[in-house]
């Protein structure tokens, strides 16, 4: 039995139905992170499991119990939003210790939970302070202080880092992780940013227009994405999707990739081998990671290597890799090579691609072909 | 002249820097003149011996000692004290009742919240003469259920002396409650539906997360609500007129009544001058401090 168990959950507001239907199981101490673009339904669905908005069919348990029409407050879980939602009338120390108070904890030992959480989070020194006298950070770890004083059975997050500047949101993204190693807590954790689903996570649920489009470990999501949706949306920069046609070279099966020049670029197929020979003569949608295409002498030799040159388009350094770009299949192509490399625009230059890490997906169905 | 291009753009600048100015001065003038400095002269007039027309005799304090001394006066600041408080804190709690009621998402909310906002589109003197009309005991409330069949019904207030006091409170409430609640309402709106989800989940009953939460929030809107009450308070002059004339007797005169009294029928303009004088301090000392906070806010 799971400890958190989304059993096929469907949300309707009127005639439109925004959650079709989502299953998602988890165990105690994950950190399931919901990541979709906006309007996928991943806050709705945060706020149902909250108690927040109503479940309109499906089943929702927490540790065995059905938590469907339970009140919020009696879910034993607990929020931070985006907003942070800090009540402004009340210090820092009333904040945090509101929820004690209103279960009633007694005041001492209300004052001594409030203490040992400000300590966790080094916000002892603000206490007294109302939260209009915080800066953003501050105001964020109160909102976590608020939750974790009352020590539930489940976290939800409601993109807690989305207000915060960038540097901000690394050092609190390493926070919550640190945290969530610490306590051993079970999170639930919206956000519309990748990275920070992958960083965080030890499941992604991959969410748009209200189903789910794939559930597993970040690694899995990231190198065996079930669909052109979730390749083309996780991972930064976005996987190259190419157009390829599958034939038989030699007695081997090869995606055909045309080059810019009318040339054609034969790329073994590795992967999903017995699933890619009933395409064979058809069209497909090739995804290599731009990591999986790389200067030779940089390419994993683990995997399986295939050479060929091509010409370089453009050539961008961010100082920690080299992103150098290409023409393949229509489409610009990014590779990335190791920083220093003396490559040029303009020039042919030696591509390694490593074609175990290629997958290949259907054009109409944007399903993932793979043995099932 | 010389008149060279550019000098003629510059000519065209200074104008449309003055422009501004010179529009705006005809009406400065008029106000300076006929609001500030009416307001010097009626406090010039209080100091002197004017009774029916201005007579610049300078008597000191003597109007301002008769007025504090006038059994009318001391009636109309009692009046002002009971129908000011009430008057404010029934509008206030009220208007909050009614935009907490109407916050919760009911249906046809817009047409409810221009009812309620309308009596404040009537002038005081057609609200004073429907309630007088209303409570009027031979023509309204009272009849009306008489013949009804409910003989014994009695509710006699605006004709009597101890209780019409509160007939103009009942008629100035119904009047300015709709709008109080606009207030409050546009208060409610702006708070953050993120913080009462929040205190959902931190397990506060409704009434918990309004006396805790929303309405120590909405201290602005107290502030305004009755700095606003308090000023209609104080200015209130059509209503009574309209309802009771100030009588039975004179059961029911305010600062304002009294004034106008002494001014145009008693002829003692100096008392009615310094009485005038006084209403302004205290409406000054309620504005003056709200109006430089609210500025000041404004700016930083």
């Amino acid at each position: 039995m799971s400890f958190l168990h989304i059993n096929n959950i469907k949300k309707r507001f009127g005639d439109t139905t925004v959650l079709k239907g989502i299953d998602i199981a988890i165990e105690k101490g994950d950190f399931l992170v919901l990541v979709g673009p906006s309007g996928c339904g991943k806050s709705t669905l945060l706020n149902m499991i909250a108690g927040l908005d109503s479940i309109s069919e499906g089943e929702l348990l927490l540790n065995g119990e059905r938590i469907n029409e339970l009140h919020p407050a009696r879910r034993d879980i607990a929020m931070v939003f985006q907003s942070y939602a800090l009540y402004p009338s009340m210090t820092v120390a009333g904040n945090i210790g509101f929820g004690l108070e209103m279960r009633k904890v007694p005041k001492a030992q209300r004052r001594e939970a409030i203490q040992k959480v400000a300590r966790m989070l080094q916000i002892e020194s603000l206490l007294d302070r109302k939260p209009g006298q915080l800066s953003g950070g501050q105001r964020q770890r109160v909102a976590m202080g608020r939750a974790l004083v009352r020590d539930p059975q489940l976290f939800l997050f409601d993109e807690p880092l989305s207000n915060l500047d960038a540097k901000l949101r690394v050092d609190m993204r390493t926070e919550i992780k640190q945290l969530h190693q610490r306590l051993n807590t079970t999170i639930v954790y919206v956000t519309h940013d990748q990275i920070e689903a992958m960083t965080l996570a030890t499941r992604i649920a991959v969410m748009r227009a209200g189903e789910l489009q794939q559930l597993g470990t970040p690694q899995e999501v990231y190198d065996d994405p079930s669909n052109l949706f979730v390749a083309g949306f996780m991972g930064s920069p976005s996987m190259n999707l190419l157009r390829a046609d599958i034939v038989r070279h030699e007695g081997v099966l090869h995606a055909r990739v045309r080059k810019r020049n009318e040339d054609v670029l034969m790329l073994p197929i590795e992967r999903d081998a017995e699933a890619l020979a009933g395409w064979e003569g058809r069209e497909v949608i090739l995804g290599i990671r731009p990591e999986a295409i790389t200067d030779p002498a940089s390419a994993h030799h683990d995997g399986r290597i295939f050479e060929a040159e091509l010409e370089v388009e453009l050539v961008e350094p961010t100082g920690a890799d080299m992103y150098v770009v290409t023409h393949l299949g229509g489409r610009e192509i990014n590779a990335r090579m190791r920083p220093g490399t003396d490559i040029s625009a303009g020039t042919p230059t030696r591509f390694a691609f490593d074609v175990s890490r290629m997958v290949a997906f259907d054009p109409d169905s944007e399903a993932r072909i793979r043995h099932t | 002249m010389p008149s060279s291009p550019p000098r003629h753009g510059e000519g065209r600048g200074r104008l449309q820097q003055w422009l501004p100015k010179l529009v705006l001065a005809p009406s400065f003038a008029l106000l300076l003149f006929f609001v500030y400095g009416f307001i010097v002269w009626t406090s010039y007039i209080s100091f002197t011996d004017s009774g029916m027309l201005p007579d610049y005799t300078w008597v000191g304090l003597e109007q301002w000692s008769k007025l504090w001394r006038s059994w009318t006066w001391g009636i109309a600041l009692h009046n002002i004290w009971v129908f000011g408080l009430l008057y404010i804190v029934s509008c206030t709690v009220l208007g909050l009742l009614l935009a907490i009621l109407l916050d919760q998402r009911i249906r046809a909310e817009g047409v409810l919240r221009t009812i309620y906002l309308y009596p404040m589109a009537l002038s005081f003197i057609v609200t004073g003469t429907a309630w007088q009309w209303f409570l009027n005991p031979g023509l309204g409330l009272e009849k009306t259920m008489r013949e009804l069949g409910w003989e014994s019904f009695t509710f006699n207030w605006l004709i009597n002396a101890d209780m019409a006091i509160y007939t103009i409170v009942i008629a100035a409430v119904w009047q300015a409650t709709g709008f109080i609640m606009a207030m409050f309402l546009a208060g409610l709106r702006g708070i953050d539906g993120e913080m009462i989800k929040a205190a959902q989940i931190d397990g506060a009953p409704t009434w918990k997360i309004y006396a805790r939460i929303i309405i120590p929030q909405l201290r602005p809107v107290f502030l305004s609500a009755i700095v606003v009450l308090a000023h209609l308070a104080i200015k209130s002059f059509d209503l009574v007129v309209a309802m009771t004339g100030g009588g039975p007797g004179n059961s029911t005169a305010v600062p304002a009544t009294f004034m106008y009294s002494y001014a145009f029928s008693r002829n003692e303009m100096g008392i009615a001058a310094a009485s005038a004088v006084f209403m302004l301090a205290v409406i000054a000392a309620l504005i003056v401090p709200y109006l430089y906070s609210e500025l000041r806010g404004g700016r930083s």
